[in-house]
C-alpha cells in the first residue's frame, strides 16, 4: 500500500462524502430550526434521483439535460416539501416528536408507494453527457469524472448554506429560532413563515443530493433506505442541528469507509459505524455543539 | 363444398368424437378451482425480478386456464413480502389459513424462502421458489414440500466457476453484497473453483452492504490489489451498481458474475454496462433461437411491451408444473399432487424440464457466456454462449443425501 494509493481512496472517498453532506444538510436544517425528525427526508431524495432521471429522459439524452435535472430535481422535492408543510406538518408542529416521527413515516410510505405507482419497478440509469463519462486518474486511482461535479458541489452548498444562514434575515430568523423560537416568537417574528422557508431549503437539499447521485448509480426503489440511516447518524455525531457537524459527520463517515478498504477489506462494511460509536461513545452529543 | 356444408362436417366430427371420448373414460372434473398463494418483493428495488416473475407466471396462466385442468381454472393471489422474513412468513400463513391456498409460490428473497419452506414442511403444503437461489432450499433444507424453478447457488457456482478456470487464472479476489444470496454464491464459486483449480488463491475478499449505492471506493481498492481475476457476487439494483462502477473507471481486472449475461441485469443499464464480463444464467429471450422459445418471447413481449428475462421464464414454467401436477395427479390432494411432480417432464421454451424426484429441484441447463455488443439490441448482450446441461451442474442425490443428513 502506497501513499498514492491512500490518498486516491481519500478522494474518492470526499466524492461520496459530499453527497451525504448535502442530503444530511437539509436533514439537520430541518432538525435544528424546526425540531422535526424528517424520516421522509430520504424518499424526497430518491424522488429527486427519479425527477432528474426524467427530466434528463424527456430531453433525449441531451447534454443540457443532465443540467437541467440538476436544477429542476430539487425544485420539485422543495415544492413537494412546502406543500406538506403548509398544508399537514404546519398543524402539527405542537405535538410530541413520537407524534412527528410517526407522521414524517406515514409520509415517507405514501411518498414510496407513489413513486412506484409512477415510475414503476423497474431500476433506471442516468448516463452523464460524454464530457463527464469515463473516469480521471488521481493518485492512481480511477476516479468517474463525474465524482468530480460532486467534488465541486459539496463546497458550494456548504458556502451556499453559510450565506443564507449568516447574510440573509431569513437565516439568521432560522438560527435565532433553533436556539428559543419562543423568543424570536414573542419578538414578533412570523415563526410559521421562516419555518417554512427552511422545511423548503431541507427539501430541496434531499432533492438536490438524489440528482447529483442520480448519474453514478441505479435510480430504484429503496434507495432512500441505507441512505436515510447513514444521514441520521451523520446528524447525529455531527451534533443535532448544526450544519457544520452534518458535514464533519459526512466526511468522516465517507472516508473511513474509502480508506478502511484500504486497511481491512473485509471489515471495511463496519468502519464508519465502529468510527459514529466510537464518537458518541466520547461525545455523547456530536462533535460539535447540537442546537437541541 | 360449400362453406355451411364445411361446418356441419366439422360439427359432426366433433359430436361424434364428444360421445365417443365420454364413453371410453368418464371425464374427470375438479369441484372446485385450484387457489395459488403468491408470496414475492413486490416494494424496493428487487420488485423488478418480481413482477417479471408474475408476468410470466400470468401468461401461462392465461394459456392454462382457456382447456382449464380437469374443468379447474388456476386462480391467484398476491401478497407483498417488502424483503422481509417476517413479512414472508406471516403473508403465507395467512395464504395458507385463511385463504386456504393449495399451492404457494414466489420468494425471491432466500432467507424469506427459506422460511416459507419451514413453514410449508409443517403445514404439509406444497411451495415453490422461483427466484430465490440459495442451494440450502433444495438441498440441506430440503423436504418434500419444497420444490424449486430456478437454478441455484450450486448449479451457478459450479458452472461459473468450471468455465472460468479454464481460463487459466490462478490469483482471484471476491467481492460481494453481505446478504444470504451474497455469501452463497460467492462460498459456491469459490468452492468449485478450488475443485477445479487446486492451486488458485484467494488474495482479498470486499464485503459491502446490499443496497450500497457507490461501488467506486471498493472497486479501485481492488483493482489496486492486482488479482488476475475478480468474482462478485451481487443481485438485484447491486448488480447493475457494479457493472456500471466497473464501466465508468474502467476496471481492467477479469472478472465473473452469475446473472452478468441476463437481460433482467442489461437492459436497464444500456450503453452503461461494461463489456468482457465473464456471465452465467439459465434462460436467455434470444438463445437458444427455437421456434417454443420465440412464441414464448412473442407472446410475452405482446402482453408486457419488454422481452422475458429469467424470472419469468421461471414463473411460466411453475405454472405449467402446477398444471402439469395436478393434472396427473388426478385430484386435488395435496399429497398426490407432490407424489405425481415427482420426476414430471413438461414441455418448456427451452426443451424438457424434469422436476427431480430425489430433491425437488428443476433440471434447468446453464448458460455461460460474456457480455458484448449486439448491433440488433440497444443494451449489451450475452456472446460465445455455450450451455452447459443442468445433470453436469447439479450436485448428484448423493451429496443432496450426505447434505441433508449433515443438516439434522
Amino acid at each position: 500500500m502506497d501513499a498514492g494509493a491512500v490518498l486516491g481512496q481519500l478522494v474518492v472517498g470526499l466524492s461520496r462524502a459530499m453527497i451525504l453532506f448535502i442530503v444530511s444538510a437539509g436533514l439537520t436544517l430541518v432538525l435544528g430550526v424546526l425540531r422535526v425528525p424528517n424520516v421522509f427526508h430520504g424518499s424526497l431524495y430518491m424522488v429527486g434521483a427519479f425527477v432528474a432521471w426524467s427530466v434528463a429522459e424527456a430531453l433525449g439524452g441531451h447534454p443540457s439535460g443532465l443540467w437541467l435535472a440538476l436544477a429542476a430535481a430539487p425544485l420539485v422535492t422543495a415544492g413537494v416539501g412546502l406543500v406538506l408543510e403548509r398544508l399537514l406538518l404546519s398543524r402539527l408542529y405542537h405535538r410530541e416528536h413520537l407524534m412527528l416521527i410517526l407522521f414524517t413515516f406515514g409520509v415517507m410510505l405514501v411518498l414510496n408507494d407513489l413513486v412506484k405507482m409512477l415510475w414503476g419497478p423497474t431500476y433506471r440509469s442516468l448516463v452523464p453527457p460524454p464530457s463527464l463519462q469515463g473516469a480521471v486518474t488521481v493518485f492512481g486511482v480511477a476516479l468517474p469524472r463525474f465524482n468530480l461535479v460532486l467534488l465541486v458541489a459539496g463546497p458550494l452548498v456548504a458556502v451556499g448554506l453559510w450565506l443564507f444562514a449568516h447574510r440573509t434575515r431569513a437565516g439568521k430568523v432560522s438560527r435565532a429560532a433553533a436556539t428559543d423560537r419562543d423568543m424570536v416568537a414573542a419578538l414578533g417574528v412570523d415563526v410559521s413563515r421562516v419555518f417554512a422557508l427552511a422545511f423548503a431549503v431541507g427539501c430541496f437539499l434531499a432533492g438536490l443530493g438524489g440528482a447529483l447521485v442520480a448519474p453514478t448509480t441505479s435510480i430504484t426503489l429503496g434507495m432512500d433506505h441505507s441512505l436515510l440511516i447513514d444521514s441520521f447518524l451523520i446528524v447525529i455525531v455531527g451534533g443535532l442541528g448544526n450544519l457544520w457537524g452534518a458535514l464533519v459527520g459526512s466526511l468522516l463517515f465517507g472516508v473511513t469507509q474509502s480508506v478502511g478498504l484500504l486497511v481491512w477489506p473485509q471489515f471495511a462494511i463496519a468502519f464508519p459505524y465502529a468510527v459514529t460509536a466510537a464518537v458518541l461513545l466520547v461525545r455523547p452529543t456530536g462533535l460539535l455543539r447540537s442546537a437541541w | 363444398m360449400t362453406d355451411r356444408r364445411w361446418w356441419v362436417l366439422v360439427a359432426a366430427v366433433v359430436a361424434v368424437s364428444a360421445v365417443a371420448g365420454a364413453g371410453a373414460a368418464p371425464a374427470l372434473r375438479f369441484d372446485r378451482n385450484i387457489k395459488v398463494g403468491v408470496v414475492d418483493t413486490y416494494s424496493g428495488p428487487p420488485a423488478v425480478f418480481a413482477t417479471d416473475a408474475l408476468n410470466g407466471f400470468k401468461l401461462a396462466l392465461q394459456e392454462i386456464n382457456r382447456d382449464g385442468v380437469h374443468g379447474a381454472r388456476i386462480e391467484f393471489v398476491t401478497r407483498d413480502e417488502k424483503f422481509s422474513p417476517e413479512i414472508g412468513l406471516s403473508m403465507a400463513r395467512e395464504l395458507v389459513l385463511q385463504e386456504r391456498v393449495d399451492v404457494l409460490v414466489g420468494i425471491l428473497n432466500s432467507a424469506t424462502a427459506l422460511a416459507i419452506s419451514a413453514f410449508a414442511r409443517e403445514q404439509r403444503v406444497p411451495a415453490f421458489v422461483w427466484i430465490a437461489k440459495s442451494e440450502d432450499i433444495t438441498g440441506a433444507k430440503g423436504h418434500r414440500y419444497v420444490f424449486s424453478t430456478t437454478e441455484n447457488t450450486a448449479m451457478a457456482g459450479k458452472a461459473l466457476a468450471e468455465a472460468v478456470a479454464k481460463k487459466g487464472f490462478t490469483r482471484f479476489w471476491l467481492g460481494a453484497e453481505d446478504y444470504e444470496y451474497g455469501h452463497r454464491i460467492t462460498n459456491s464459486f469459490w468452492r468449485f473453483m478450488k475443485r477445479a483449480r487446486p492451486e488458485a488463491t484467494l488474495l482479498g475478499q470486499t464485503w459491502w452492504r446490499t443496497g450500497e449505492p457507490d461501488l467506486v471506493p471498493y472497486l479501485t481498492q481492488i483493482q489496486q490489489a492486482r488479482p488476475q481475476a475478480v468474482f462478485f457476487g451481487t443481485g438485484g439494483a447491486g448488480m447493475a451498481n457494479v457493472l456500471r462502477t466497473m464501466k465508468v473507471i474502467g476496471f481492467n481486472v477479469p472478472t465473473a458474475i452469475h446473472t452478468a449475461i441476463d437481460v433482467t441485469v442489461l437492459r436497464p443499464l444500456g450503453a452503461a454496462a461494461p463489456e468482457g464480463v465473464f456471465g452465467t444464467t439459465d434462460y436467455l429471450f434470444y438463445y437458444p433461437d427455437t421456434p417454443a422459445n420465440r412464441k414464448f418471447v412473442q407472446d410475452f413481449q405482446a402482453a408486457y411491451g419488454a422481452p422475458p428475462g429469467f424470472p419469468a421464464f421461471h414463473g411460466y414454467i411453475t405454472a405449467y408444473f402446477i398444471a402439469e401436477g395436478f393434472r396427473k395427479a388426478r385430484s386435488l390432494d395435496r399429497e398426490r399432487f407432490v407424489d405425481a411432480l415427482e420426476g414430471l417432464r413438461i414441455p418448456t421454451p427451452v426443451g424438457e424440464v424434469e422436476m427431480r424426484a430425489c430433491d425437488h429441484q428443476a433440471v434447468l441447463p446453464m448458460i455461460f457466456g460474456v457480455t458484448r455488443r449486439d448491433p440488433r439490441f440497444p443494451f449489451l448482450v450475452g456472446g460465445d454462449l455455450v450451455t452447459l446441461p443442468g445433470r453436469d451442474v447439479m450436485p448428484t442425490c448423493e451429496d443432496i443425501e450426505t447434505a441433508r443428513r449433515r443438516a439434522r
